[in-house]
């Protein structure tokens, strides 16, 4: 890891490592939040839903929890039970368009609606990873990583459901049109969203047999890491070292894949789940205090490019040691 | 002698019981914990929650009823689940390609269609257990759904499919007032028609049936293709309540279908699979849930009450049936 990576984490943690002190006059006393979030089984939303109702807590608010089991439409029914509720807000964590009239029918019931990772019109704000700088870079780093010729193939599900999947995987995009030697493989994979690594696996097992050694330069997966565990399975069992991969979302599962010695999984772009859903928490406060808040607020995030940076960051983000 | 048979039996009757019993105790307990759910807007809530499981458990129940209530040997159809998917995405996806409503839901219903009659003909032609039969008939349905929809979410906003949704006629929701339409009309056919009491006949007890001249094979036939159109409705609801098809709803759609249904049996008196028992089974499992989530159990409990509560049900149920 550069010293500029490396002072961008330790700024990241300084300033967010206690945002119950950095506002101390912030508080949710008396206040019901309720807090949806689309699944609880993936390190990435669990940790956003701890982050949030945590923070809740530590304000001093109740929490009226409600999981969707990694089922976009019950996350979204889920919604139709914190307005029945009555909470005061609603901190909705992911989902996809079903949660749209959801959102509407509680800004009509005056519940004001605070969104992670979702941007919709029917929310005062919604916390995210610089999801920008997440694309971006994760093209610079593949296309390097493959040495700026070859064929790829994507995981990308949801371009087009999700926004942030959108700007990830469009900014991905964009900066392969400036390496015209590098070919997307059409058309394109599409994952499950509930059981992504073993669906994964056997997608990736069908492209290796249609793919043999030589053809394939690198599977990117264009929105998340999960897909990337059962890749990384897949080219462990056919023994195919040809073929590179790279991911976004860097959760402690991916960053310990990518600190093996000789992993095919070279890049990684790691979020601050935790720190996001502490910060939505904590904007939700900060509307009961009258604050005017701006509609995205953007959570650091941390490059990871091969082996020793993955081990750096790994530590550097919390989740323990590797070395 | 006599007075320990008559207190052994007053016990199992109270065995029989205590489902209801259960069940009404755990909604008191949720009505006196959780705020507002003791109101109208609640029990609309729970209605409108449930309307695609109460379709398929229609469906199911038909299945069952034709086929004999033994999970094993017995009628089931797990593919009804994947037929909504389906009908679902096929809509979802012709109406994003411009094509008019009618027209896709015209092809959405051949697509069904198809799979009830490969059920039927699985089932009593080749004679393939139906357990498993619809089991791959499931995964199968899905992977077609998969390549009609790419596995990707598509949006809906067709006024007449989010009306299902928003619409009221006369203070009701237009989407519950379908179903209860529904749902009467097969409780019709299946309770009140001859052809249903053959139907019932046919699965109660086989031999019997076919001993007196029932055509056992046409009426199983006949269940699936009812089962297969309750999931043709069902993909609309899918669409309305969402305003589009996400993928992934089948699964949980499976699960609450099969506890449903089967929750119902051990509320009906002869503890048999029913339609009302099957409608009922899903409104409870659709209140138990909402109940829960409102109060603000913690999360990663939620799944486990739920669970142990259905398992106690069916335990007792089955204890008193055993009895018998």
């Amino acid at each position: 890891m550069s010293s500029i990576q490396k002072a961008i984490v330790a700024g990241v943690i300084a300033t967010f490592a206690a945002p119950a002190l950095a506002d101390g006059h912030l508080s949710l006393e008396g206040k019901t939040i309720g807090v949806a979030v689309v699944g609880t089984q993936h390190f990435w939303d669990r940790e956003a839903f701890n982050g949030a109702t945590s923070t809740v807590e530590e304000l001093g608010g109740t929490v009226v929890p409600v999981d969707g089991g990694r089922d976009n439409q019950v996350h979204a029914d889920n919604h139709d039970i914190l307005l029945n509720n009555g909470v005061d807000a609603v901190i909705s964590i992911l989902g996809d368009g079903a949660v749209e009239p959801k959102f509407e029918a509680l800004q009509e019931a005056g519940i004001p609606v605070f969104t992670v990772d979702h941007p919709s019109p029917f929310a005062i704000n919604n916390t995210t990873s610089d999801n920008y700088y997440m694309g971006t870079t994760i093209g610079r780093y593949m296309a390097d990583a493959i040495g700026g010729e070859g064929k790829v193939a994507v995981f990308n599900a949801f371009e087009g459901a999700l926004r942030i999947c959108g700007i990830r995987t469009g900014l991905w995009k964009y900066v392969l049109q400036d390496y015209p030697n590098i070919e997307i493989i059409q058309p394109e994979l599409a994952e499950e969203f509930a059981n992504a690594p073993e669906n994964a696996r056997i997608q990736t097992l069908d492209l290796l047999s249609q793919y043999p050694e030589g053809e394939l330069d690198a599977i990117h997966v264009g929105c998340w890491d999960q897909p990337a565990i059962g890749v990384v399975q897949a080219l462990e069992e056919t023994g195919r070292t040809d073929v590179l991969v790279t991911a976004l979302d860097g959760g402690p599962d991916t960053l310990e894949i990518m600190a093996e010695d000789g992993s095919p999984f070279v890049a990684n772009v790691a979020q601050q789940p935790n720190v996001i859903g502490s910060t939505s928490a904590m904007n939700v406060a900060r509307h009961f205090a009258g604050e005017e808040l701006l509609p995205q607020t953007y959570v650091d995030v941390v490059p990871v490019n091969g082996q020793a940076e993955a081990i750096a960051a790994y530590e550097q983000l919390g989740y323990g040691s590797l070395e | 002698m006599q007075a320990d048979a008559q207190g052994r039996r007053f016990l199992l009757e109270l065995f029989g019981f205590l489902p209801v019993i259960i069940f009404a105790g755990v909604l008191v307990y949720i009505s006196f914990n959780a705020p507002n759910f003791v109101t109208l807007r609640n029990l609309e809530l729970i209605v409108m929650q449930s309307l695609p499981v109460v379709l398929v458990c229609a469906g199911l129940a038909a299945v069952v009823m034709a086929g004999g209530d033994d999970v094993v040997s017995g009628g089931i159809d797990l593919s009804i689940p994947a037929t909504a998917v389906l009908s679902a995405g096929i809509t979802a996806q012709m109406l994003s390609l411009g094509y008019p409503l009618l027209f896709c839901a015209a092809a959405a219903l051949a697509a069904s269609t198809v799979v009830g009659v490969l059920n039927a003909l699985l089932v009593t032609r080749i004679q393939m257990t139906p357990l498993l039969t619809t089991l791959a008939m499931f995964v199968a349905v899905v992977g077609a759904n998969n390549v009609v929809t790419a596995s990707r979410r598509i949006n809906v906003d067709h006024p007449w499919i989010i009306a299902l949704r928003a619409q009221d006629v006369g203070g009701v929701p237009l989407g519950i007032v379908v179903v209860a339409l529904v749902v009467a009309a097969a409780f019709f056919l299946l309770h009140q028609t001859r052809w249903g009491l053959n139907l019932q006949a046919a699965g109660g007890s086989r031999d019997a049936a076919e001993i007196s001249g029932l055509n056992v094979n046409r009426f199983i036939d006949q269940s699936f293709l009812l089962a297969a159109f309750t999931g043709f409705i069902c993909g609309f609801f899918i669409l309305a309540r969402g305003s589009g098809s996400s993928p992934g709803v089948q699964d949980n759609l499976m699960l609450e279908m099969v506890l449903a249904t089967f929750l119902g049996a051990a509320f009906s008196p002869r503890r048999v699979v029913t339609m009302w028992g099957a409608v009922l089974g899903a409104l409870l499992v659709a209140a138990i849930s909402i109940g829960f989530k409102s109060m603000g159990v913690n999360l990663f409990w939620t799944g486990l009450i739920k669970g142990s509560l259905i398992v106690l049900v069916v335990a007792f149920s089955a204890i008193s049936q055993r009895a018998r």
